[in-house]
């Protein structure tokens, strides 16, 4: 079934009686060449590529909920490649221009906007800063700009320039970043998937591995064991959990970070702002809504909810950068477990049991990776090598001391 | 979530800091043969379960002390809390 | 030879003063403060003849009271002698405990009620996160006013003192002149 405008005026005269569900709801087979555990963002677009790009077949994905349940559809969508590190860098930048090929490439309404992100600076050594990593990214082909004060606030006026603690002074602007559907992420890639013949599998639940002179043989689930050669994580908030199934301990700690919406408002605020300092970021939904964040809540969690002590952070942050937010009313609120890495970045890798690979340590910003964590995910399933942009990414970078560590903050995830 | 501190009674969480499992009271012999990889473990991995989890927090808008909290990480719910340096204490009693 | 004239934490000549209904909050500019610890193997003192107090507590004697602030730790208060070296005083009363000079890092707000016990509790439940029916005359306690690390002390049921950051002084009164504003409007 294919989306085009024609389509949709054909259906309407029709009266939509044409449609038909996006993905077939198979039980699952026996065995498979790949398993895919998590139907996430991450593990949807493992098993898009596998089948698509590198041609690969007898893939399934197992998720325990439904498609989308976990992080994909609780994050609040900010799309971007704005890192300082080489190690990252590249690897977002591949991830950013996949997303500006996605709907073409998934036939399918991702809502990817690119409205451009901000993020504030306020002291000159911040300014310095900024300015360092807009020059990584544009030697990255990313594109920065950096934004002095009165050009600033000729595009966002309504912020606080002259809060007394921080002082807005400019700001470090990519403008090719943006927000996408994130629901529509994961139903565009599990479409793709299961129209290239992966089978997708719901309320299917990992529970074990059987593994076998060191090597995996397949997995043990809430419906049946499943046979397989190869078995790719992708779990999200729940990485050590699985890992541990398998007898691995991670790099990693699960914490909660929380979200927020407000009522539908008038358009306001152009893109993404963030005001790190404060710990509160914001975008506008295309429905009007208030969508921000902040820190996570900063201690192990698998709650799926957070704290009021953080609700009161955020909104304190939302206060003191754009006064005017005290007058919108909050409608949702919620929570999402995100695993935290000891520095910070993800692990896209072979673990030390043979046909086990984990994709994961994705913190609170992996939804713009989805594309690129996909890709490079299943190239490695693929070719048993890593992809060249996610070479930073293996496990043993922590003993052998090659940490990406964008904030320079240790192993301590709670600062991360 | 309150912290049932041992010498204050319940207090807020807000007034501590997070520091995470308190498997990092167990710092590994610097001299041992093995303390290259017993340190990079010491840094680098936790267990993360689901469930009850021993943690160190931090009593800074308070006394200052260390608390060794015992905590389920699905409900929130704190089970206990004990001072860190009797835990530590306690510890090298054992293993003299 | 410069003119070098003292200021208090609020940056005015006097200490400041004002009331808000049956609040009154005064910058209490004379207050000395020394941090008394125990050394391993140390008899605990009693310095003034105060008889130090356990956790969660706060005791006074003639013109000096002790707050304990952490195990084996206690803040000791001298009314009237911020401008002598408390410090020294204490140090021969406390032998073998370690002793630091407080006063320059502290800001003290004695906050007194007119109409009773009422107003200093609801002067409380809009600051502090203190559970009220545990936190009689006698008690004091670190917490968390507004993000700044406080020593609230209630010297009897209508006083309570708040020791803040003197870095911190001007937000920490701005803080409890807008509950107490509120309070008032009430
Ligand atoms: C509140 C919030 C805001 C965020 N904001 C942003 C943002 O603005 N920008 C950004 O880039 N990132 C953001 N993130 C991070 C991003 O959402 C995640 O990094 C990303 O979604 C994780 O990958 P995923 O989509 O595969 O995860 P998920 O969607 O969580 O997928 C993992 C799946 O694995 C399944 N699973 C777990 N255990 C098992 C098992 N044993 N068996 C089978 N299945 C299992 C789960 O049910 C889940 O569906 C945010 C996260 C949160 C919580």
């Amino acid at each position: 079934m294919k989306f085009s405008g024609f389509r949709v005026f054909a259906e309407a005269l029709k009266g939509h009686t044409g449609w038909r569900p996006l993905w077939r709801n198979p039980d699952p087979k026996p065995s498979y060449d790949y398993l895919i555990v998590g139907g996430g963002g991450h593990g949807l677009a493992t098993a898009y590529y596998l089948a698509k790009t590198f041609g690969r077949s007898r893939i399934a994905v197992l998720e325990k909920g439904w498609l989308g349940s976990g992080n994909v559809g609780r994050n609040t969508t900010i799309i971007r490649s704005n890192y300082l590190l080489a190690g990252n860098e590249p690897f977002y930048e591949f991830s950013m221009k996949l997303w500006e090929g996605l709907e073409q490439e998934l036939n399918f309404n991702a809502m990817v906007s690119q409205r451009g992100i901000i993020n504030l600076f306020h002291t000159d050594a911040q300014r310095d800063a900024f300015r360092r990593r807009g020059n990584a990214m544009m030697l990255a082909g990313a594109g920065a700009r950096l934004l002095g004060r009165e050009e600033l606030r000729a595009m966002v006026p309504f912020l606080n320039y002259d809060n007394a603690r921080f002082p807005i002074k400019g700001g470090l602007m990519q403008a090719r970043a943006g927000t996408a559907r994130h629901d529509g992420v994961a139903w565009g890639y599990a479409r793709g998937a299961d129209s290239h013949g992966v089978d997708l599998i719901q309320n299917c639940e990992v529970t074990g591995f059987r593994l076998d002179r060191g090597k995996v043989r397949g997995v043990e689930t809430s419906r049946g064991y499943i046979a397989a050669d190869k078995v790719g994580v992708a779990v999200a908030g729940s990485s050590s959990r699985v890992m541990a199934m398998a007898g691995m301990r991670l790099p990693i700690e699960s914490h909660v970070l929380q979200a927020f919406v407000t009522e539908g408002l008038k358009p306001t605020i152009p893109g993404v702002i963030t005001f790190g300092a404060g710990h509160f970021y914001i975008s506008q939904s295309d429905k009007g809504g208030l969508v921000f964040g902040g820190d996570i809540d900063g201690y192990n969690s698998y709650a799926q909810r957070g704290n009021l002590p953080v609700v009161e952070d955020v909104v304190e942050g939302g206060m003191a950068l754009m006064p005017m937010i005290g007058r919108a009313r909050l409608l949702r609120m919620w929570g999402g477990v995100v695993d935290m890495s000891m520095d910070g970045s993800p692990i896209i890798d072979r673990t030390q049991i043979e046909g086990l690979y984990l994709n994961g340590g994705w913190c609170y910003g992996g939804f713009k990776a989805t594309p690129a964590s996909g890709y490079a995910f299943a190239h490695l399933l693929a070719t048993g090598a890593s992809h060249e942009t996610a070479r930073a990414y293996r496990i043993e970078r922590f003993a052998r001391g090659h940490v990406v560590d964008e904030r320079g903050a240790g192993a301590q995830p709670n600062l991360h | 979530m309150l912290i049932t501190h041992p010498l204050l009674g319940l207090r807020d969480a807000q007034e501590f800091t997070y520091l995470g499992d308190a498997r990092l009271i167990d710092r590994p012999a610097p001299s041992a043969p093995d303390a290259e990889a017993a340190f990079c473990d010491y840094v680098f991995l936790r267990d993360n379960p689901a469930g009850v989890h021993r943690e160190l927090w931090y009593h800074e808008h308070g006394d200052r002390s260390w608390l060794v909290v015992t905590r389920d990480t699905v409900t929130h719910e704190v089970l206990g809390a004990e001072l860190a340096r009797n835990v530590a204490l306690a510890r090298t009693r054992c293993s003299k | 030879m410069s003119d070098l004239r003292p200021i208090t934490a609020l940056g005015a000549a006097l200490p400041r003063l004002a009331s808000f209904g049956a609040l009154e909050i005064r910058e209490n500019g004379g207050l000395a403060l020394a941090s008394m610890a125990l050394r391993r193997g140390t008899v605990e003192p009693t310095p003034f003849g105060l008889a130090l107090p356990g956790p969660g507590r706060w005791i006074a004697g003639q013109g000096v009271a002790a707050l304990w602030t952490g195990l084996d730790q206690w803040m000791i208060e001298a009314e009237g002698r911020a401008e002598l070296d408390f410090a020294a005083e204490l140090k021969q009363l406390a032998p073998g405990c370690s002793v630091t000079e407080q006063t320059d890092g502290w800001v003290a707000f004695e906050i007194v009620s007119r109409a009773g016990t009422g107003p200093i509790d609801a002067l409380l439940s809009k600051l502090v996160n203190v559970d009220l029916a545990d936190f009689g005359p006698g008690c004091a306690t670190r917490t968390g006013l507004e993000h700044m690390s406080c020593f609230v002390i209630r010297r009897s049921e209508a006083h309570i003192a708040v020791l803040g950051a003197r870095s911190s002084a001007g937000s920490l009164w701005h803080a409890l002149e807008t509950a107490a504003k509120r309070l008032e409007e009430r």
